[in-house]
């Protein structure tokens, strides 16, 4: 099969998937036990709002009506309007989507930076202690609860040291265009340097506590998928042939083993979404994490419906990107 | 594997026995996996104060480092005795997770065993609808499931447990569609076994060691996730002594320098999770070193 024919029947999967989402996060506001207006108004609310709310959401049409509605709508980038605030929820959620990316690819540049090398150093000193500090650390970093190493490291390099900000994204008053609204960006384009430095500063522990359990997973992956490839017949005829160490490692092994390592990554790239969540919470990052616990803290069902849509999206689209990429670095591989 | 001299036949799990207890560092998480189950067990025992009454004029005393016999963790904002909430909070986590093996366990199994040994239309259903809930984060999963029931540990668990189900179905799926075709189902069919015979007497036991290793490793994620809810303050009841809670409560306080009230509760979460993550690694080592969750 060739790669166009594998993509091609790789989409056609996406299609009943992306049907099953879109009907389950659908139904996230009728599932609800009682009265999902009335929930959403509670404590206050009159007879009449509550009718006029649910009138507003379209909840007095028959349940396919509601559905092909909200259908419609998302594919026109219209996820429906925020009971909270009364914005569009699409308009809430790309104000708050570049300060996640940028966490979320801050910490994946650690994950990878430190990951990789650390994996590669293991697997050339098996059972030394080096490699034997690296399998604990990277046990520790899954058992570590996200929030709590983002609050250990607050109260150590922010609130005694002094060395980092404590929470947010810039420090307050500090002037920045928003152009983008990723802010390093912003402050590169602009020239600002002063800002360039205050985000990059914020940036950091959020970084690091989100990136702990990628980092432990890419090293344990890195590491035995290293020795598997070290052990291979190829590698002893370059070793043979009297190629120096180096050279073995980052010419011949390196390529072969990152083939796993990727896709590690890229399932990562899904789970820090969830991780994000809580990393978020912690520093009080303006992201669509804190955005989706306050719906849930307001009741605001539409931006519940759209968070969690857009963010079941980005998940598909990636775990695609993924196995295309997968296949394409990969050849042996085809389903 | 080492022959053994003696050539007698040794059963499966006495096999699987000898090589858990070569492996060192599983030895030693089976007794702290055990020694925090007891500490659920006897928590009224072992805790020193009652882990919800708020005494006011006792709040934010630190510990041992500074001579505190009788609080030996330090007090919380409301004077509660930190050492005996996270003893209780021990019992909560353990009650979440028992919970969540329970009802992923039971769901898991009958989806994956329907699943693979009907096939066709129904498999196809099913792995779609896995498929679908698979692709959210897990804890954007939970959360939506919260959303919709309200809070509440009995909601938390079933949220927790919506994240594994699909999982299991999967991982009990894949042993069955192997086994089922293996000749000595065959050999039982052909001497006219029901399917329900089958099922139990040939593909149960098969599925029971990845089963075993996966609701273990199982118990570490619920414990983590049932934190990350309760610290979200989006799962349990504030006023609960669960370990996440306690957390989220004590941040406020981390910033004046009363350290205690997140530091230990957060050292016990993590303590836990390694240990039943070192206990599952040591299981599934000992059960199958092939088997791949």
């Amino acid at each position: 099969m060739n790669i166009w024919k594998y993509i091609l029947k790789r989409l056609l999967m996406v299609v009943p998937t992306l049907f099953g989402v879109s009907l389950l996060v659908f139904f996230i506001i009728h599932l609800i036990p009682g009265d999902p207006a009335q929930v959403m108004l509670y404590p206050k609310g009159t007879p009449e709002e509550i009718e006029a709310l649910r009138h507003k959401l379209g909840l007095d049409k028959p349940l396919a009506i509601q559905y092909l509605d909200w259908i419609i709508g998302a594919v026109h980038l219209d996820l429906g309007t925020s009971v909270f605030s009364g914005e569009p929820v699409v308009t809430e959620i790309f104000r708050r989507f570049p300060a996640t990316i940028e966490l979320t690819l801050g910490a994946l540049l650690i994950a990878v930076l430190v990951g990789i090398p650390l994996g590669v150093i293991a697997a050339r000193k098996r059972n030394t202690l080096i490699d034997y500090s690296c399998i604990t650390f990277s046990l520790l970093g899954v058992s570590i609860p996200v929030f709590w190493l983002g609050l250990m490291l607050i109260f150590i390099f922010a609130a005694t040291l002094d060395w980092l900000p404590v929470s947010g994204r810039i420090t307050m008053g500090l002037s920045l265009e928003n152009i983008t609204g990723f802010y390093l960006l912003d402050a590169l384009l602009t020239g600002n340097f002063k800002a360039l430095g205050d985000v990059s500063r914020h940036l950091i522990l959020p970084s690091i506590s989100l990136a702990t359990i990628p980092l432990a997973l890419i090293v344990r992956v890195t590491r035995s998928s290293m020795l598997d490839v070290l052990s291979q017949d190829y590698i002893r005829t370059a070793k043979a042939k009297g190629l120096p160490g180096q050279r073995i490692i980052f010419r011949h092994a390196l390529k072969n083993a990152l083939i796993p390592v990727i896709t590690v990554i890229g399932i990562q790239v899904g789970s820090m979404m969830g991780g994000a969540i809580l990393t978020e919470a912690v520093f009080s990052w303006p992201g669509i994490g804190t955005l989706i616990i306050d719906a849930i803290y307001n009741r605001d069902y539409p931006l519940i419906q759209g968070v969690v849509f857009i963010i079941a999206l980005i998940m598909i689209i990636i775990n695609l990107l993924v196995d295309i990429i997968y296949a394409y670095i990969d050849p042996r591989i085809r389903y | 594997m080492a022959i053994d001299k003696s050539n007698k036949p040794q059963s499966y799990m006495s096999l699987a026995f000898k090589q858990f207890k070569k492996n060192k560092l599983a030895v030693i998480s089976f007794f702290m996996v055990m020694g925090i189950m007891l500490l659920g067990v006897f928590a009224p025992l072992i805790a020193l104060e009652d882990p919800i009454t708020p005494v006011l004029e006792n709040k934010l005393q630190p510990g041992f480092w500074a001579g505190n016999k009788s609080h030996p963790l330090g007090t919380d904002e409301l004077g509660r005795d930190i050492f005996s909430r996270i003893v209780y909070g021990t019992r909560i986590s353990l009650k979440v997770g028992y919970m969540v093996i329970a009802i992923t366990a039971v769901l898991g199994i009958s989806l994956g065993l329907i699943s693979a040994y009907y096939g066709k239309l129904i498999d196809l259903l099913l792995m779609r609808i896995t498929d679908i809930f698979l692709s959210f984060p897990p804890l954007l999963l939970a959360l939506a499931v919260v959303a919709i029931l309200g809070t509440g540990l009995e909601k938390a668990m079933l949220a927790i447990a919506l994240i594994y189900i699909p999982q299991m179905a999967r991982i009990v799926r894949s042993v069955v569609l192997t086994v089922k075709e293996l000749p000595y189902v065959e050999a039982s069919r052909a001497l006219g076994a029901g399917n329900l015979r089958i099922i139990v007497c040939h593909i149960l036991p098969n599925i029971l060691a990845p089963t075993v290793v996966y609701l273990t490793l199982l118990l570490a994620d619920a414990i983590l996730y049932t934190a990350a809810l309760g610290f979200l303050g989006i799962g349990i009841d504030p006023s609960t002594p669960e370990w996440g809670a306690m957390l989220s409560n004590g941040r406020d306080y981390l910033l004046l320098g009363y350290w205690w009230v997140t530091v230990f509760p957060g050292l016990m979460i993590a303590l836990s999770v390694l240990s039943f993550n070192l206990f599952g690694d040591g299981l599934r080592e000992a059960l199958d070193p092939k088997m791949d969750i």
